[in-house]
């Protein structure tokens, strides 16, 4: 099959040059130009890039949230993957599965799950004064929604799946011959984790870092539902200039595209440390 | 010292699957609950799945889900497999080359994908236009529709885009894995290479295929932001339908709906994680299963004396799919439609259904958030109504942009029932573009049993008082010129100064943490579950919220307030213009005017249905009660009410700018 079905990816090719290159070389236009009020007439200007230091706030919330929420969903994400590889064939594949499906749920209704749950009125205020907790603080209720933490606990709560699967295919897959020898030679278990184990995961850590960090960096709706509009990120940010009260796509593609820099320069830096270690698959 | 690790591991796994289904299971209990909330538990019923099955939009968008989720996953797996297979057959660099830039829609933040591709669309539309127009222009043979809008399609299109990057992920290491002489070895005994595709590649890659539709289908299924940019605003997914239900009241329909989705995939999986049960068993015991009845099918198929068979069925597939697709589409295209664009909780459902009922036009009812939203949807190309409901200001900065079209007075005949009041408004002034759809005021909301005392002030917004339980209203031009009217400028005003320290007022107020959130109809459930005790909001909602909660209290403060008239409109090129003449004829009616005050209680524009709306409602009134004369004052206010509000007028481009970079601000 060698090079005669090569034309077999000619129509990919042009597929992507489509619908992957094309519209990012459209979006680059919009974020260096700016349409003339009265005409409507594209003017190439640079201030859409100028004007975003009033928005460092939220560039540098967005980051932070996101980094805290990726260290979290890592913490939760990677005993997990470490202990579910060491069980039996059974338990892995009902664990994989019950991992799996919520996200065929679609993640905004797990996020909506969440809203009834922090609200001031909600089950957990709701339980707190059953058990007299409110009372004890003599608070009325304790301010969850609304709070950069409630917008953190959405982000690992939805994104923690895609930081477990990709770990726990590469734990999983681990050469227990390394290990046993890692023993013979006289490591104690502490050492062979942090001498075997953790450096022969870390392509799993750092796809399972890119997939929750990434779509946690640009949520919109996340800090839309939870953070009560007034936890704003990237996201809301370029949301608000497409479909929102601001219109001003020019802004918004501008916003992108220097989000997209800022996370691919991530993502370079990143893959540094993992050098040459393929991209883990998922699954 | 191994078997306490083993149980701590377990006891942490436990608990981390606590942490995933706590809420869903939670929601699946509020699903059950004879009450409309999901916090506070008022016994058991059916109730919400009754509802469900006769939620139009619900079952809409989750048929819209399933189709394009389906639809994507099949596209993007033959597609990619195929494409992968391509990539493997080329040089080494050129290969690396192209991965790389399947990689780009993986790496790049949904909303990265999902903004470019709708801007890609939105260009493309308009080359297609021009084009349409010009070969329209020099040929009558073939007529080419002018105007494409976001929808369906470009949804699928931007699902596929997004889904043949993971078929290729997962199909490539499998090619890689496989032995390249094999195919070589087949042909060389005398397959064609199709056959060999058959029988060797296609079992060898079959995994990968598999898992690659399994990844494609979780990604269409659990995808928001991807479609929210790019599916327009007819087409909704469950996820936007849902989207924008939490910006109103969220009922648990929504609960019923996740119980059944989460149901039906739990069974899915239980089902096939025992087929693989007895497979391994199976493959334990070594023992040969006959090939099945399908097996047996293809084998015959693949071999070579059938293939005027295989090419015919091929093509007879082709066409029947494209004969179902376009009889699909021109089913529901031959109904009359007219697509009308209003605000969350604007409209007796019901008179949806007379309608559609008296005249056979299907009515594509959508909501937008507030006016600058819906100015954004209207921009950004995304938007395909026929009537929009508009404020006044907001109509002037239409008409001055020419996105309006005349309305045909003649065939609306219920505009001669619309009092002089609310005609030649200064925002239509020769009322040649809107017929009023409701009025009423902007005031100040509070919750009696959490404040103290009487409140007559703007001043109680940015009061630290009240801190973390004020809602900041979530549109710019209320927010700003509520601003105002404290400090006492007209909420006209051009002057930069003035506006900026409106704008410091409230930054600062948020700053100090006065505000609860930016809310526009989470309003609704905010006030009325005593979430927060102050907010700005509209008079006919406020009566809506009364309803359930008896503690709210509405206020027109003594520095003033807004008066707004919505009124209908046309948009230009209108693909529904005569339906959309019969919807408003048919809105602006006595009888739909009633209607819609009784249930949206906001004021109508209409002489008759003004009258007699107090004696409609004790008629319709459970016990004949009479209505209460001080609520209609505040859904309908008098004279000397209206004379201390303001109505806003339309503001220069450069002041717009302002507001929006402004606004932006507040929020971060």
């Amino acid at each position: 099959m060698r090079n005669k079905r090569g034309w077999f990816a000619v129509p990919y090719v042009i597929w992507m040059a489509l619908f992957v290159v094309v519209p990012i070389v459209i979006m680059a236009v919009y974020a260096v130009t700016t349409a003339d009020p009265a005409t409507g007439e594209l003017q190439l200007t640079g201030s859409n890039f100028t004007g975003m230091g009033a928005y460092l706030s939220v560039f540098l919330r967005s980051f932070w949230l996101a980094v805290v929420a990726t260290l979290v969903c890592l913490l939760i994400g990677y005993p997990v993957s470490y202990w579910m590889a060491k069980e039996g064939p059974r338990f892995q594949r009902v664990a994989m599965a019950l991992i799996m499906l919520p996200m065929w749920m679609n993640f905004l209704l797990r996020t909506y799950s969440w809203m009834s749950i922090l609200e001031n009125n909600g089950l957990l205020n709701q339980l707190f004064r059953a058990i007299g907790l409110l009372d004890l603080l003599g608070v009325d209720h304790i301010q969850m929604i609304g709070t950069p933490g409630a917008v953190v606990l959405g982000m690992v709560y939805n994104y923690l799946p895609f930081m477990i699967l990709p770990i726990y295919s590469v734990i999983v897959k681990l050469d227990n011959s390394l290990i046993e020898a890692a023993r013979d030679l006289g490591a104690d278990g502490a050492r062979v984790f942090t001498k075997v184990i953790f450096p022969l995961s870390l392509p799993g850590i750092l796809s399972g870092v890119t997939m929750v960090f990434v779509p946690s960096v640009s949520t919109f709706a996340i800090s839309r539902l939870l953070g009560g509009g007034t936890q704003m990120m990237l996201g809301d940010l370029i949301e608000q200039q497409f479909l929102g009260g601001a219109y001003n796509p020019h802004l918004g593609a501008a916003i992108s595209m220097v989000m997209m820099v800022i996370v691919v320069l991530c993502m370079v830096v990143m893959n540094h440390f993992g050098e040459g270690e393929e991209q883990a698959v998922m699954l | 010292m191994k078997q306490s690790n083993r149980i701590g591991g377990r006891i942490f796994i436990g608990l981390t699957f606590l942490f995933l289904y706590l809420p869903i299971f939670l929601l699946i209990i509020f699903s059950f609950n004879a009450g409309d909330s999901s916090a506070v538990w008022k016994g058991f019923s059916l109730e919400w799945y009754r509802a469900l099955f006769q939620n139009r939009l619900i079952m809409e968008s989750l048929y819209t889900t399933l189709l394009v989720s389906l639809l994507a996953t099949a596209i993007a797996t033959a597609a990619g497999t195929f494409a992968a297979i391509g990539l493997y057959s080329l040089g080494r660099r050129k290969r690396d080359a192209l991965l790389v830039v399947n990689d780009i829609p993986m790496m790049n933040a949904d909303i990265v994908t999902g903004v470019s591709l709708c801007l890609f669309f939105v260009a493309f539309f308009q080359g297609w236009g021009a084009f349409a127009r010009w070969f329209n222009g020099v040929q009558g043979v073939v007529e080419l529709p002018e105007r494409l809008v976001l929808g369906f399609g470009t949804m699928l299109l931007a699902h596929i885009a997004f889904n043949i990057p993971y078929v290729i992920l997962n199909v490539a290491p499998r090619l890689r894995q496989m032995d390249k002489n094999l195919v070589d070895a087949a042909q060389d005994l005398g397959c064609t290479w199709m056959q060999a595709f058959w029988k060797v590649i296609l079992p060898e890659i079959k995994p990968g295929i598999v898992s690659g539709a399994l990844i494609a289908f979780t990604m269409s299924i659990d995808d928001f932001v991807i479609s929210y940019f790019t599916a327009g605003s007819s087409t909704s997914t469950l996820a936007m339908r849902i989207y924008s239900m939490t910006k109103k009241r969220i009922t648990p329909e929504v609960n019923a709906v996740s119980t059944l989705l989460f149901l039906s995939v739990l069974v899915l999986l239980v089902l096939n994680n025992v087929r693989e049960v007895r497979q391994e068993r199976r493959a334990q015991r070594q023992d040969v299963r006959p090939p099945s009845f399908f097996e047996k099918l293809s084998m015959r198929l693949s071999s070579p004396a059938w293939k005027w068979a295989r090419r015919g069925l091929a093509g007879a597939m082709a066409c029947a799919f494209v004969v179902l697709t376009v009889l699909l589409t021109g089913a529901t295209s031959s109904q009359p439609v007219v697509n009308v664009c209003s605000w969350g909780e604007n409209i007796d459902e019901e008179l949806i259904t007379r309608f559609e009922d008296e005249t056979g036009i299907r009515v594509n009812y959508q909501t937008a958030e507030s006016n600058e939203t819906l100015y954004s949807l209207l921009k950004s190309g995304g938007a395909d109504y026929d009537v929009i409901v508009p404020s006044d200001y907001m109509i002037s900065q239409l008409m001055e942009e020419g996105m309006l079209e005349e309305l045909d007075y003649s065939r609306i005949p219920n505009f001669a029932l619309i009092d002089q009041r609310f005609r030649n408004l200064p925002y239509d002034p020769e009322n040649k573009y809107t017929v009023p759809y409701a009025w009423g005021t902007l005031g100040l909301i509070y919750n009696t049993s959490m404040v103290d005392g009487e409140i007559d002030s703007w001043g109680a917004l940015y009061d630290d008082q009240y801190a973390g339980d004020v809602l900041l209203i979530g549109n710019s031009r209320d927010a700003l010129g509520v601003a105002l009217l404290y400090l006492g400028y007209s909420v006209n005003t051009t002057d930069e100064g003035e506006i900026r320290e409106a704008f410091d007022l409230v930054a600062d107020a948020g700053r100090r943490g006065v505000f609860q959130g930016k809310v526009m109809d989470e309003v609704f459930q905010k006030m009325e579950g005593g979430n927060a005790a102050i907010a700005t909001y509209y008079a006919g909602d406020y009566l809506s919220m009364l309803d359930n909660n008896e503690d709210l209290a509405y206020v027109i403060p003594k520095e003033g307030a807004n008066w707004f008239v919505d009124a209908m409109c046309v948009l230009k090129d209108a693909p529904h213009y005569d339906e959309a003449m019969e919807w408003i004829n048919f809105i602006a009616s006595t009888d739909a005017n009633l209607a819609n005050m009784d249930y949206i209680w906001y004021a109508s524009p209409n002489t008759e249905a003004l009258e007699r709306y107090p004696a409609y409602y004790q008629e319709n009134s459970e016990d004949g009660e009479p209505l209460d004369l001080e609520l209609y004052e505040i859904m309908a206010p008098p004279a000397e009410v209206l004379e201390r509000c303001e109505m806003y007028t339309v503001l220069p481009p450069e002041t717009r700018t302002l507001y929006n970079d402004l606004w932006i601000r507040l929020g971060t």
